[in-house]
């Protein structure tokens, strides 16, 4: 018993076989701890440089938010709102089982209605290591946080790989207003068209970035280099004018919609309000316009029939017609609003005294050409002034023939006609070539000029020289941006009325605003324009356009008030009108007056005159009037859209007799008479031989 | 006059190894929190989701430790032959369809929703087995027959039939039955033999076998493999780490570089916090703990608590081994964990019970001024 006992215990011989075995584990140890000093030594200073390399310095871009466009009272025209792009990160996701799952249900719980479920899990099958897959594009901020809250509720630990991309979209407040002189932005961003691209370096900032670096300490730091927005661009217009302007432009528009021919109240509507004082543009519309949040939208011109039978160069001009600013980018014969323009050459260069009378017999011949005055019959003597309240074109011609060909074409010139005004919106026509020079300028060029056939302007040009002539001759630089102003409230760019040149004397415009005051008058061809109770002044015109079958007409009115001291200009052009009877400058009147007659009290412009008494009848001069008194066919369409309350039933007022014979006595001219002695052939050679070929060509850039 | 000796006998608890488990257990959480936050943090939400559940564990681990202390030694020795037939089907039985998968390994048992390696426990077991057969016939050992037929059933069975499914672990078990056999028994020489035999088998593996094998490719080469990465990372994490280390929750490497850093890559991180100081301090805590492991075995009441007491130092030894072994790419990879550092329920849970056993087994150490080592 006692042996087994001894043997049972631990005996010497086994503690000192225990002691080796310790030993053997110390030594192991130390054969580590040398392994790890070796790592160290041998390649401590590689390894750390690779755990340096190693560290994830990811970088995030922070989109910058593009500036707004204000209008001249700080309405915003064009901004920018955040929206969030919904990411996933298929790798994350799939990182682990137990992520899939309560990820794709929390999308799907969030915005179920926009995805389906198994376009989730398909992506996560089919890519699993993708990490950038939007789900759902530009999603509003309330919709982004339905899932960012669920994500950071601390109830949702397993929702991952889900992350949200912050990203601006271009919001037009106001739809289609100002449309041509906004412009729009591109699918990136960048301005397509408008302010949006002429002003793209203010309005487009700088995107921030956040990063990560070692410090000196080798220690990891995050650092957020903010993003710098963009400027905001401050407009002269202003949203209140414009919308008038653009109203009354819409209201033409659908009335005389489908009229006379199928199809829009006129191929082309526009309007300028500029301050002759400063050239800055308080409002600028053209027809057609087009949606700016939407500018590829077409429906409203053209049936979807139509639309889906383009091609892809059909629906480049289509969408370049609705696109282009019709104020700017493209050209016409003026017709006799360039009168005005011949008269203060004349009386500039001395050419004229002002004392003249000239006769018109309803014509004149010039080289081999007879070219008929609006009135066959003869306005009989005419004075300057006279000439301009008739439109005579047979006076005109006389004058233009005292002036001479190198004195006209040096004030056509002067006047701004062939050059660019270099107004601040992109898409300016170039008219050097649709004007003549003192070189190639015929007698009978001289003589068509001079009450403004056979050259092409543009609406800006004719609206800027215009403007010299009324206020004294100072020629202003025109434009549509007074200021951009930084995010922080620095000024970055100013703009102040800027004069170019001199024109005219100013007493040449002085005599030229009496002349042009009396256009407006009762027995003026511009009294249709005329507001009640405010002094006013301005110029008919009716263009004749290529071919010269009489058939197309561009009908014109520029007027400006008070009419001694003008603060305003407003020019009309509307682009043959939806009527049979297209050649009377009412049509773009009677959209003068009725902008007029809600902008004046809008601006603050108090009547200076006194308001007529019972024998001024407002009926006489609604929009419709005009073209009831020239077309039984547009008494149907005015009763039919009599409704309106804009527009005043004539019912008790039809037109008579008398009043057509006068009115049409009152209305601007026809120009060439092809049945004349020079025969027709030879004046249908006319347009050719206009400086620019077919004048009626519209150049967009 | 029995009756009062036994009463001046002095009550032994070994505090020492008691405290020495509670620094390493305090050690290893602070270390584990440092490691795991970046991961907790991404996967989970929780920088100290794997702490919270660390430290469950290791209460529990505690607690089971304390407990076991409590009971007499002998027990275990009584329980040794069922423990050790009951680990030995557990890991027969990862074979059948109750067996699991996890990184290519069928290592695990899942029961009742419950998942753990069967193989740890027969770790366990045949320390216990081989404590309890050597220590019942101490004579019999002596004989070379004996020792054959001791060593087979009871280091080489075990070791076979989880080297199919666990290398690492086979390659412990049969290393600690090794030890065992040899302290109980008076040989050298053939232990000698059988080493340099193992070491010159391993030798000639590594020459003409092995050359086909990934992870041995893998292991000569890790910057050319892509299952090299972890070992490459862990490798730049302890030569970043310069004498002094980047300073206590610096790592870089912990942020993402090196996968499961909390499972078995927690000693590079250490490497890389506190330079090769806070390694070779971490290193010389367990040395600590393997030399009171060592004289709580040579001060032992019994045989069986000695040689138990001998197996479970040369179990924790080699876990520790292994694992810097395996972080410094000296060895292949393979999966051992770092006691009381690495993440993981049932191994922190296994290691504290074993030290439960060696506390229990201290509780019978005798102290009797000037008694020689009889009874």
């Amino acid at each position: 018993m006692a042996r087994t006992k001894s043997t049972k215990i631990f005996t010497y011989r086994m503690k000192k076989k225990l002691i080796v075995v310790f030993a053997f584990l110390i030594i192991a140890f130390i054969g580590l701890v040398a392994r790890l000093m070796y790592i160290e030594d041998v390649n401590g200073d590689v390894y750390e440089r690779v755990v340096l390399s190693q560290q994830a310095y990811d970088s995030s871009t922070i989109a910058y938010r593009r500036g707004d466009i204000t209008d001249s009272k700080g309405t915003l025209l064009a901004t920018s709102v955040d929206v969030y792009n919904l990411v996933l990160d298929a790798y994350v996701i799939n990182s682990r089982d137990a992520y899939i799952d309560p990820s794709v249900t929390a999308v799907v719980e969030c915005y179920g209605d926009e995805l389906k479920e198994s376009d989730i899990r398909d992506i996560l099958q089919n890519k699993p290591n993708s990490r950038y897959n939007i789900l759902i594009k530009r999603m509003s901020y309330e919709n982004m946080r339905l899932l960012y809250d669920m994500m950071n509720d601390g109830e949702h630990p397993l929702v991952k790989g889900l992350w949200f991309e912050k990203e601006y979209i271009r919001v037009y407040p106001y739809g289609n207003l100002a449309d041509g002189v906004i412009g729009f932005t591109k699918n990136d961003g960048s301005g397509m068209s408008g302010l949006e691209s002429y002003y793209e370096d203010y309005l487009t900032g700088v995107n921030g970035r956040t990063f990560g670096y070692l410090n000196t300490d080798s220690d990891y730091e995050r650092t957020t280099k903010p993003a710098i927005d963009g400027g905001t661009v401050v407009c002269t217009i202003d949203v209140n004018l414009q919308s008038i302007v653009e109203d009354k432009i819409h209201e033409f528009a659908e009335v005389y919609r489908n009229n006379y021919r199928d199809g829009a109240g006129a191929e082309n509507i526009g309007v300028i309000i500029m301050n002759p004082k400063t050239g800055a543009v308080m409002a600028m519309a053209d027809y057609p316009d087009f949606d700016l949040s939407n500018p590829r939208d077409l429906s409203a011109y053209y049936t979807d029939e139509e639309i889906s039978a383009m091609d892809d160069d059909e629906m480049y001009d289509a969408l370049n017609g609705i696109w282009k600013n019709y104020c700017i980018s493209s050209t016409y014969e003026p017709g006799s609003t360039a009168k005005p323009f011949t008269v203060a050459c004349g009386l500039d260069t001395g050419s004229l005294k002002g004392d003249e009378v000239y006769l018109c017999d309803g014509g004149q011949h010039v080289a081999d050409y007879y070219i008929r005055c609006v009135n066959i019959y003869g306005h009989g003597m005419e004075t300057l002034e006279g000439a301009l309240m008739d439109s005579c074109n047979d006076a005109l011609m006389q004058m233009a023939d005292a002036i001479g060909i190198s004195n006209f074409t040096t004030y056509q010139r002067l006047f701004g006609f062939g050059l660019r005004t270099n107004i601040d919106i992109p898409g300016e026509a170039r008219t050097d070539s649709l004007v003549y020079t003192a070189d190639n300028m015929k007698p009978i060029d001289l003589a068509t000029n001079s009450f403004g056939q056979t050259f092409n302007t543009t609406m800006i040009q004719l609206i800027t020289g215009f403007s010299s002539l009324i206020n004294g001759g100072y020629m202003y630089q025109p434009y549509v941006v007074s200021e951009v102003v930084s995010p922080g409230g620095q000024l970055l760019m100013h703009k102040s009325p800027e004069v170019l040149k001199q024109t005219i004397a100013r007493s040449t415009s002085d005599t030229l605003r009496g002349y042009l005051n009396k256009v407006t008058s009762g027995d003026g061809t511009g009294h249709y324009a005329k507001v009640p109770g405010y002094s006013m002044g301005g110029k008919t015109g009716t263009a004749q356009m290529i071919p010269r079958d009489g058939i197309n007409y561009l009908v014109s009115f520029i007027g400006y008030l008070p009419a001694d001291d003008p603060e305003l200009v407003i020019y009309c052009v509307v682009d043959r009108p939806n009527a049979a009877d297209q050649p009377h400058s009412t049509f773009a009147q009677n959209i003068v007056r009725e902008i007029l007659e809600e902008a004046l009290p809008y601006l603050g412009v108090y009547p200076d005159e006194e308001i007529p008494g019972d024998d001024y009848d407002p009926e006489s001069t609604n929009m419709l009037t005009g073209v009831a008194i020239f077309s039984e066919h547009a008494v149907e369409v005015q009763q039919t859209y009599s409704a309106s309350k804009l527009i005043t039933p004539v019912a008790e007022d039809t037109p008579t007799e008398d009043d057509t014979v006068g009115d049409t006595g009152d209305t601007d001219e026809l120009d060439i008479d092809e049945e004349s002695a020079g025969g027709s052939e030879r004046i249908e050679g006319i347009p050719e031989e206009t400086a620019g070929g077919d004048a009626e060509a519209e150049e967009d850039e | 006059m029995v009756s009062e000796l036994k009463k001046r006998q002095i009550k032994y608890f070994d505090y020492t190894l008691l405290f020495l488990v509670i620094f390493l257990l305090c050690f290893g959480l602070v270390m584990l929190y440092s490691v795991s936050t970046y991961d907790g943090q991404v996967t989970y939400g929780d920088a100290a989701y794997y702490l919270k559940k660390q430290l469950v564990y290791e209460v529990v681990g505690f607690l089971a430790m304390l407990f076991i202390s409590f009971l007499n030694h002998r027990l275990f020795k009584k329980f040794a032959k069922l423990f050790y037939g009951i680990s030995l089907i557990l890991c027969l039985l990862v074979f059948t369809p109750l067996g699991t998968t996890h990184h290519e390994s069928r290592r695990w048992l899942k029961i009742g929703g419950f998942e753990f390696q069967p193989s740890e426990l027969l770790k366990i077991a045949v320390v216990l087995m081989l404590a309890a057969v050597i220590s019942d016939m101490p004579k019999k050992v002596q004989k070379f027959k004996y020792v054959v037929v001791l060593a087979v059933m009871f280091v080489l069975v075990p070791t076979l039939v989880v080297f199919v499914s666990n290398a690492s672990t086979a390659i412990i078990i049969a290393i600690i039955g090794f030890s065992v056999i040899f302290v109980a028994n008076k040989w050298y020489l053939p232990f000698v033999a059988l080493l340099g035999a193992g070491v010159g088998a391993g030798y000639l593996f590594l020459q003409f076998f092995a050359y086909r094998m990934e992870r041995i490719e893998v292991w000569k080469n890790p910057e050319a493999y892509d299952k090299g990465y972890q070992t490459m990372q862990g490798l730049y994490a302890i030569g970043s780490g310069g004498l002094f280390g980047k300073g206590l929750g610096n790592s870089m490497q912990k942020l993402g570089n090196i996968p499961e850093v909390q499972n078995d890559m927690v000693f590079a991180v250490v490497c890389e916090e506190l330079g090769i100081f806070g390694a070779v301090c971490v290193i010389l805590l367990f040395v600590l703990l393997l030399w009171r492991c060592m004289v709580v075995a040579m001060n032992a009441g019994s045989l069986f608590g000695s040689l138990t007491v001998t197996g479970i130092m040369v179990h924790i030894a080699l876990q520790v081994l292994l694992n810097i072994a395996v972080v410094t790419n000296t060895i292949p990879n393979t999966g051992v964990t770092l006691p009381f550092f690495s993440y993981g329920g049932t191994s922190t849970m296994l290691i504290l019970a074993e030290i439960g056993i060696v506390l229990s087994v201290s509780r019978n150490i005798k102290v009797d001024p000037g008694a020689g080592y009889e009874e």
